[in-house]
């Protein structure tokens, strides 16, 4: 159909003045979510206040990186070109062990839809793409 | 409870004929639907001074079309194309969802603004898939969503969907009932888009998956058309050509989850929850007067998070009490009396308020409700922007 251009790997993030510091992170093989100092909360995604309390006292912390499967899809055709080799693909919500519905979005990956379980404890990791590192999920322990 | 409550009403409803590609444009359609409305209510275009509409076209990842009468049709050029614009004495264009102009028309007759206003949705399908992330980099909220994937509304929807099955020990099966039972009312409905084609649940299982566990047949389908109310106050609306139907009250909400994800099931419902306590609040009614509901089913799991979120069923049992024949015509509490979304097309909630009116004003033909006095219309997923409304037949 190609009314613009067909992009040959992923969508890659275009980083922002917010978000600069969780991508910066994730290439150190680290997960930082930001952390509001005022109201002592975790925020994720990044914002410019705090969606809790209003303050701009948000900085970035390094989380444990673990957290139990929320909920996920499984996507049969690939969303986007770029994801052609990665059907069917498994786009997990994470709550992470931080706080309470702290969601985080992330495929799982190396399981196969019959080891999804609800509250499935999961953990981070690194994949390379194109010139980002973006952090993603595991099952642990099965 | 709403000082303005049952004072102000629906008084015609018209359609432009629905279709997946329509040879008219957008502008020839919207001009048919609202012309369909005033002739319903046995007036024509001289007595219009009041236009609302939300008029941007949805459309995720691709080009996004604005061009006026083919892609949108905004109340200012609506106005140009009924030859109106000089007598226009209100517009209303929103960036919520066009049943926020529903509410804010209600308001602009409560407050005499205007006498005769116009509510519509025109929405175009454009060539091409409708979800298309063709871009090489996302950038604001969908840097997080865009390199995994995850940039559809189809796909958020499904994870609370997949939530709710696990959850409550459910599966596609036991929704089956519901999305056959729905399609046979679509059936009974001359507005149906699917009015012509059966469906089983056979064919509900083996259907094409575009979000596991969310297939083709749980997604509504998109039309080129517009569907149009004309709205007035109930005192004016008695002396035209068909009952009225009285809006007795609206709520909205403006709940908002955590934004790691688009959509989760617990703040669907919390935020349908809170549309909830504000419609009883300003209605003075409650779940048990609600004769028929037209919930929204943009994806069909929201007629659940609906159902429970409004306190019409316990929560966990939706599903349940669906799969029991509860919803159907001749159940306990009818539910999308007309084929909803899924089965007339995608209007955005205009279907769902066209359906509330004909069934309170008793014109439902083979698919009318005996008795529905009072008929509830929920509007999009409980997060915010999302609409209550509830009319009634004869108010009190
Ligand atoms: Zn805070």
């Amino acid at each position: 159909m190609g009314d613009s251009a067909v992009a040959a790997v992923r969508p890659l993030p275009l980083e922002d003045d917010i978000s600069a510091g969780f991508w910066a992170a994730a290439r150190e093989r680290r997960l930082d979510i930001q952390y509001c100092s005022s109201c002592s909360r975790w925020n994720h995604t990044p914002s410019l206040t705090c969606p809790n309390c209003g303050s701009e006292d948000l900085a970035f912390r390094p989380a444990s990186g673990r957290g139990l499967l929320y909920a996920w899809t499984v996507l049969h055709e690939p969303p986007a070109p770029g994801f052609r080799d990665m059907v069917p693909l498994i786009v997990g919500v994470v709550e992470l062990e931080e706080q309470p519905r702290l969601f985080i979005t992330t495929n799982i990956l190396g399981a196969t839809v019959e080891q999804l379980r609800l509250g499935a404890p999961v953990e981070v990791m690194f994949e390379e793409v194109a010139d980002v590192v973006l952090p993603q999920f595991r099952l642990v322990g099965e | 409870m709403w000082e303005f409550r049952d004072k102000v009403a629906v008084a015609g409803v018209g359609y432009s004929k629905l279709s997946r590609r329509s040879e008219q444009s957008l502008a020839a359609l919207t001009a048919q639907a609202c012309d369909a409305a005033l002739a319903d209510a046995g007036l024509t275009r001289a007595a219009l001074d009041g236009l609302a509409t939300m008029p941007s076209m949805p459309r995720y990842g691709g080009a996004r079309g604005a061009v006026e009468g083919i892609d949108v049709v905004t109340p200012w050029f609506l106005g140009e194309l009924l030859g109106i614009n000089e007598q226009i004495e209100w517009i209303g264009s929103t960036n919520g969802m066009v049943t926020q102009s529903l509410i804010d028309a209600a308001m602009a007759i409560a407050s005499g603004v205007a006498t005769h206003v116009i509510v519509y949705r025109a929405l175009h399908n454009p060539p091409g898939k409708y979800i298309n992330f063709e871009s090489s980099h996302a950038g604001g909220h969908e840097q997080y969503t865009a390199p995994y994937g995850f940039t559809s509304p189809p796909a958020w929807a499904a994870t609370c969907f997949r939530r709710y099955f696990e959850l409550y020990g459910y599966s596609r099966a036991d929704f089956a009932p519901f999305i056959v039972g729905n399609r046979a009312n679509t059936m009974k409905n001359p507005n149906g888009y699917w009015r012509d084609k059966p469906l089983t649940e056979e064919d509900y299982l083996t259907t094409r998956m575009i979000a596991d566990p969310m297939s083709l047949l749980d997604c509504d389908i998109p039309v080129d058309g517009c569907c149009a109310l004309l709205l007035t106050s109930t005192e004016r609306a008695r002396d035209l050509k068909k009952p009225p139907a009285l809006l007795t009250g609206f709520a909205a909400s403006t709940h908002v989850g955590p934004a790691g994800v688009a959509q989760n099931l617990e703040d669907q419902i919390a935020g349908s929850e809170q549309v909830a306590r504000r419609l009883w609040a300003a209605t003075g009614m409650g779940p048990s007067d609600v004769d028929t509901a037209q919930l929204y089913d943009g994806f069909s799991l929201f007629v659940i998070t609906w159902l429970e979120g409004m306190g019409l069923v316990p929560k966990g049992e939706a599903m349940a009490f669906l799969r029991e024949g509860h919803g159907n015509l001749d159940g306990r509490l009818p539910i999308n009396t007309g084929g909803g979304a899924l089965g007339e097309g995608r209007l955005h909630g205009m279907t769902h308020l066209a359906e509330a009116v004909i069934q309170v004003t008793d014109r439902g033909g083979e698919r009318q409700v005996p008795g529905a006095n009072r008929s509830l219309v929920t509007v999009s997923n409980g997060l915010a922007k999302a609409t209550a409304f509830l009319f009634s037949r004869d108010g009190g």
